[in-house]
């Protein structure tokens, strides 16, 4: 037995209410999924009827036909847009964070390096939501608007990337560099041969996490888009979702493409997600 | 200076791996925020030209004297507050039970059920939301009438439009907060509460003077992430409401993000700079404050 379990005798009324409270509130939480997986394969006269039905009457996937063009673009292409880009962006996001963490904690005294730290700060603490209307005028003077490559760089850059990345490099004894340096290891080696083999673990875990959040990522997205064709899958949900006369069903499948694949992969990874995004938050 | 110039130079490996990293933070974070403060002192008409007229604190003078914006801030105040202590509250306790003894793996399921919607696109998930609260298609009503409550006006009145911004939100960050506090949970001192039950504790005095005292990181920097988070809610708004019924539900980001879709981009860069301020303002304060606490 364990000593918490000695100090708090369990009742067993106790732990059924526990339980049952536990099972009420985690229902609560599930059941906007289970709702919109329903919707999308029930017409929209069947879900006026009756909206709490558990089971679709029929299996009907005509709609994932019917949304298969949305706004002129092809469903198919929301779809490689947002697997391209978000792919392209972590791969980015990894490479860049990886590196630039590095040299901030390997030399922090070096000239400019403080003062990078705070604009990186500051650019975190900007309220996200505004920074992304002056980067509008940015993309515009770079010529970057309504590109690929616009949307990428900018989601490039993150917070918990950066964190989870220093609070690794930090904890790497000296002696481990020292020794290398001795050794008559020059810095691109120690970097590459010792440093980064080390680091794969919590490169995978930057990477998923990364991922998860560029995935959902849409304001950026939106702004510095010209027209559909560079959209990803939340942001053809939302231009979806404003229309009028909206097609309910057919927002709640574009809502269930936009959620399936990061569910599915969080799920797959929910130990090693999570624990970065803890340690990662409490980082900043 | 050649002493600087040695440096940089016999450290230039340093710098080719930071430089990546160094661009994108200055074309994409330092240049924008720049370039937002400097808006915030043009007259709007001239403001993407090459030579914008400078008109000093107009727009901040303006801003300041539109009735609408400081409706909205005070309406954004409202809604952090409120937010801010029920979604920390609520994460407390589900943080509490998922740890305590009573649950055993339940308490994974729970987790996993809470966490799930942190990393569902805010877009999706809010869209469902907006749908549930729905007179016609939604469920909640379909519930509330099938269990003879009166029907929930969601998203259709400025009070209702409120609370059910709140609850979608919830559901989307209360499983960040969750998880903070279940790890500062995890990583508690146990000893100090087998001493304390031996010296004759009793529960309550447990959790007042061993256990929640060790949880002050993650109050703190929960109530600072929540602060921050709320502060500029958008997405939601976005999705759910935009701005109303009424401007019910017109927070400051979306406030300023309409007066730029306008072309005011003087007053919209003005309210993101007085929201910055305040964002940094309270962030700065709790930290103090919590220093103050530990100091003591």
């Amino acid at each position: 037995m364990s000593a918490d379990a000695q100090m708090t005798r369990i009742s067993r009324p106790l732990q059924i209410a526990a339980y049952a409270f536990a099972a009420l509130v985690g229902l609560a939480f599930l059941y906007p999924y289970w709702w919109m997986l329903v919707s999308a394969f029930r017409s929209t006269r069947a879900i006026m009827d009756d909206p709490l039905r558990l089971l679709p009457e029929t299996l009907d996937l005509s709609i994932f036909t019917e949304i298969a063009s949305l706004g002129g673009v092809s469903l198919a292409r929301y779809i490689a847009n947002s697997l391209a880009i978000t792919t392209a962006s972590t791969v980015l996001s990894v490479v860049v964070t990886a590196l630039g963490a590095y040299a901030l904690t390997r030399k922090p005294q070096l000239p400019g390096f403080t003062a990078l730290r705070y604009g990186f700060l500051v650019t975190i603490m900007y309220p996200y939501m505004l920074l992304v209307i002056p980067v509008y005028l940015v993309m515009f003077k770079l010529g970057l608007l309504g590109s690929y490559a616009g949307i990428v760089l900018f989601l490039a850059l993150g917070p918990i990337q950066f964190f989870l990345f220093e609070q690794f490099f930090r904890k790497i004894p000296g002696e481990v560099i020292e020794a290398a340096i001795i050794d008559g290891a020059n810095e691109a080696q120690i970097l590459f041969r010792i440093v980064l083999p080390m680091a794969s673990s919590i490169t995978v875990t930057v990477a998923l996490i990364t991922f998860l959040l560029n995935w959902a990522q849409w304001f950026p997205v939106l702004v510095i888009s010209k027209t559909p064709d560079t959209y990803t899958l939340p942001v053809a949900l939302l231009s979806m979702n404003t229309e009028l006369g909206a097609n309910f069903q057919g927002i709640m499948a574009l809502a269930v493409i936009t959620t399936l694949p990061v569910a599915g992969l969080f799920l797959l990874a929910q130990k090693r997600v999570m624990a970065g995004m803890a340690s990662g938050a409490v980082k900043g | 200076m050649t002493t600087t110039l040695e440096t940089v130079w016999h450290n230039r490996i340093f710098y080719l791996f930071v430089l990546p990293f160094a661009v994108l933070t200055i074309l994409f974070g330092v240049w924008p925020i720049v370039l937002s403060i400097m808006v915030s002192f043009t007259a709007s008409a001239t403001a993407l030209r090459p030579n914008p007229t400078y008109v000093g604190f107009a727009n901040y003078a303006a801003i300041f004297a539109d009735p609408a914006f400081l409706a909205s801030l005070l309406r954004t105040f409202l809604y952090t507050a409120v937010a801010v202590v029920v979604n920390i509250g609520f994460a407390f306790g589900m943080a509490v039970l998922i740890d305590s003894p009573l649950l055993r793996r339940g308490g994974l399921l729970l987790r996993l059920a809470l966490f799930l919607p942190v990393v569902t696109p805010d877009v999706a998930g809010y869209v469902v939301w907006r749908w549930l609260y729905d007179r016609s298609f939604g469920a909640i009503n379909a519930l509330f009438d099938t269990v003879g409550l009166p029907a929930f006006a969601g998203l259709t009145t400025g009070p209702t439009a409120m609370i059910s911004l709140l609850i979608a939100e919830l559901w989307h960050h209360a499983g960040f907060y969750m998880l903070i506090f279940h790890a500062n949970l995890a990583i508690r001192d146990r000893a100090l509460e087998e001493a304390a039950h031996v010296d004759g504790a009793t529960a309550w005095q447990r959790w007042r003077y061993v256990i929640l005292p060790q949880l002050k990181p993650a109050f703190i920097i929960n109530t600072v992430y929540a602060l921050i988070q709320f502060l500029k809610t958008f997405t939601v708004v976005v999705v759910m409401t935009k701005g109303g019924p009424n401007e019910a539900t017109n927070f400051v980001s979306y406030y300023a993000y309409q007066l730029f879709d306008q072309g005011r981009y003087g007053e919209a860069t003005a309210m993101a700079s007085v929201l910055f301020l305040i964002v940094i303002g309270v962030s700065l304060t709790i930290y103090r404050l919590g220093d103050r606490e530990a100091a003591r």
